[in-house]
């Protein structure tokens, strides 16, 4: 019998081993098959407005300005839309002292758009619709590309993964990052917005640090510039993350100092690299030279204030209207593998506390906190694959806990359901845009009519 | 190339370009339509939709004559007329002025009698202002095709 015993265990643990790299391997691909019924059922369901939509209408509107009017100054588009001005809800404002039309989002979701939008272009030619960026190609299109950019960050994000942890330890993590988040939903629902991009965008910085430290290449150097700039032209307050450069593998001050020394060695590459993304950044700042006279602005500010001395860091992390561990509680196991795990992840663990302490700071001292109508807390979201490899960190730790790791798995399981709940009756519109209250949370509780 | 992949290769191509054909003149277009509110009623019973700064609707390819029942609803800057343009499949048409913003005035736009190989031509009419935080441009009527 106990022979018997230990000739199964091997065979079964090499079958599961076995199933487990079969759903690794798969998981981007079911991932996107997923992704795209969800999103198909979104819009065939009118369980949403049009893809560009909201923010998505202020991040998407360069593209129909540039290459079908020819236009930076984004007049065309508001002449041909509606009359001369812009609709309510989009982020274009005048500027009050040039009087000339200022975006308050930036450009870098636009240029990621630009393949999307070039195959809309096409076939919208093709199929004689109207050309004016706003008809059925285009936005499906645009909606695809967010789509698409969730999945180019988790396949980064499972690349740089699978160099350092188990495959069960990987699936997991992806597993829980796409649904115990608001991944999946930015990536489906809002896919118009920064944030899916945002998401690949970091999860490539990330992957391209660990690799330019271990060889500062020509072509890991120029893509980690890019990488960089874009980081920048998709959301501003983005450039904390990269922190993760210079701060990469600093576990103790020694490391900080080694670091240090490395980058004096490598200062021609830096400087190099420094140019490249500077080179990138500088059609951005000329849009904002033309349109407001300065070459650094804040376009947000004629939206709020920010108050760095009140934040409202309870209501980011807990509040029930939109807290981040409230709304993706399993994130709290990321911050638990900021303190436990051991082996790779503690190479990240200081740029990822630094960033996100800067980050938590910078999003609860903004004036709208919420970041208006959202699923749990978007503002978050962007940082996702950073907080995934300190997840990976704490179930590999809790792994070697057999009955932690049992409550683990229960949790993790629980907690990702319950956010798969959530995210529907969110679609459904049961669940809130914003300012949910614990009575209504209580009320609606897995409440799907 | 195995005979397992050329069928899927073959199969690929023969959906790209079946589903090319199909898009190049989709039976959908029909009733579709871009840049417009939903239908509403005034008090006298006469059926009509908002539209935006850029509205776009389709008409059969056939149709030699479209009558277009518009009316501004908000006069223009400083009184002045409002003018909607119409382009039929990118190609400007005719412009039609809406001085008064109570009347009704219903234009006879003539198809171009260029041969098309579509079952339906796009017709896009584009306001010279629109009023209010809801974009409104003009009132469109039941077309009356011919």
């Amino acid at each position: 019998m106990p022979q018997e015993k230990r000739a199964r265990g091997p065979h079964g643990a090499g079958r599961a081993d076995a199933l487990i790299a079969v759903a690794l391997r798969h998981f981007v691909s079911v991932t996107g098959l997923l992704a795209v019924v969800a999103y198909a059922s979104v819009y065939t369901c009118q369980l949403a407005d049009a893809p560009i939509r909201s923010d998505g209408y202020s991040y998407y509107v360069y593209l129909p300005s540039w290459l079908l009017h020819h236009d930076a100054t984004l007049q065309s588009i508001a002449d041909d839309c509606c009359g001369g001005t812009f609709p309510e809800f989009a982020g274009v404002r005048r500027w009050p002292e040039t009087g000339r039309w200022v975006n308050v989002h930036p450009i870098g979701v636009a240029i990621q758009m630009v393949p999307f939008f070039t195959a809309a272009h096409l076939l919208t030619r093709w199929s004689n619709l109207p050309p004016d960026g706003f008809s059925p190609y285009y936005q499906y299109a645009a909606g695809l590309a967010g789509l698409c950019a969730m999945l180019a960050g988790l396949a980064v994000l499972r690349a740089l993964l699978s160099r350092h942890f188990p495959d069960r330890i990987v699936l997991a993590t992806l597993v829980t990052i796409t649904w115990g988040t608001n991944l999946f939903h930015y990536g489906v629902y809002d896919a118009t917005f920064s944030h899916a991009f945002s998401f690949f965008l970091i999860a490539a910085l990330v992957a391209l640090t660990e690799r330019w430290w271990q060889a500062a290449t020509r072509t890991t150097s120029f893509w980690l510039a890019i990488v960089a700039a874009l980081i920048v032209l998709t959301r501003h307050p983005n450039a904390v993350f990269l922190f993760v450069v210079p701060l990469y593998g600093v576990t103790t001050v020694r490391a900080l100092r080694r670091n240090a020394a490395m980058l004096v060695e490598r200062r021609w590459v830096v400087t190099g690299m420094v140019a490249v993304c500077a080179a990138c950044l500088l059609p951005q700042v000329a849009i904002y030279k033309a349109q407001t006279g300065h070459w650094f602005v804040s376009t947000y500010a004629q939206f709020g204030a920010f108050s760095f001395m009140a934040p409202h860091l309870w209501g980011v992390l807990f509040g029930v209207s939109k807290g981040l561990f409230f709304w993706s509680p399993v994130l709290l196991l990321a911050v638990a593998g900021a303190v436990v795990s051991k082996g790779w992840t503690p190479q990240v663990c200081a740029a990822a506390m630094l960033i996100f302490a800067l980050d938590t700071w910078l999003i609860a001292s903004w004036s709208d906190w919420q970041f208006g109508g959202s699923y749990g807390h978007r503002g978050f979201t962007d940082g996702l694959a950073l907080a995934a490899i300190l997840l990976a960190g704490f179930f590999e730790w809790s792994e070697a806990r057999p009955r932690l790791s049992a409550l683990v798995r229960v949790v993790t399981a629980l907690a990702v359901v319950l956010s798969i709940a959530q995210m529907i009756q969110y679609w459904l519109r049961i669940i809130p845009f914003a300012d949910t209250t614990w009575a209504q949370y209580r009320e609606l509780f897995l409440r799907f009519r | 190339m195995t005979r397992t992949r050329l069928l899927v290769v073959g199969a690929a191509l023969l959906a790209i370009v079946g589903g090319g054909g199909w898009l190049h003149d989709p039976p959908w277009v029909a009733g579709l339509t871009g840049g417009m509110r939903e239908w509403t009623e005034d008090p006298p019973g006469t059926r009509f939709r908002w539209t935006n700064g850029h509205a776009t609707f389709f008409v059969p390819s056939d149709a030699t004559v479209v009558t277009l029942p518009l009316r501004a609803g908000f006069p223009g800057p400083d009184g002045t007329p409002v003018t909607v343009q119409v382009s039929v499949d990118d190609r400007w048409l005719a412009e039609v002025s809406l001085p008064d913003p109570a009347a009704w005035v219903r234009t006879e736009v003539p198809m171009p009698r260029r041969p098309t190989s579509r079952r339906f031509r796009r017709i896009d009419l584009r306001v010279s202002r629109t009023v209010g935080p809801s974009i409104l441009g003009v009132q469109i009527g039941e077309l009356v095709l011919r």
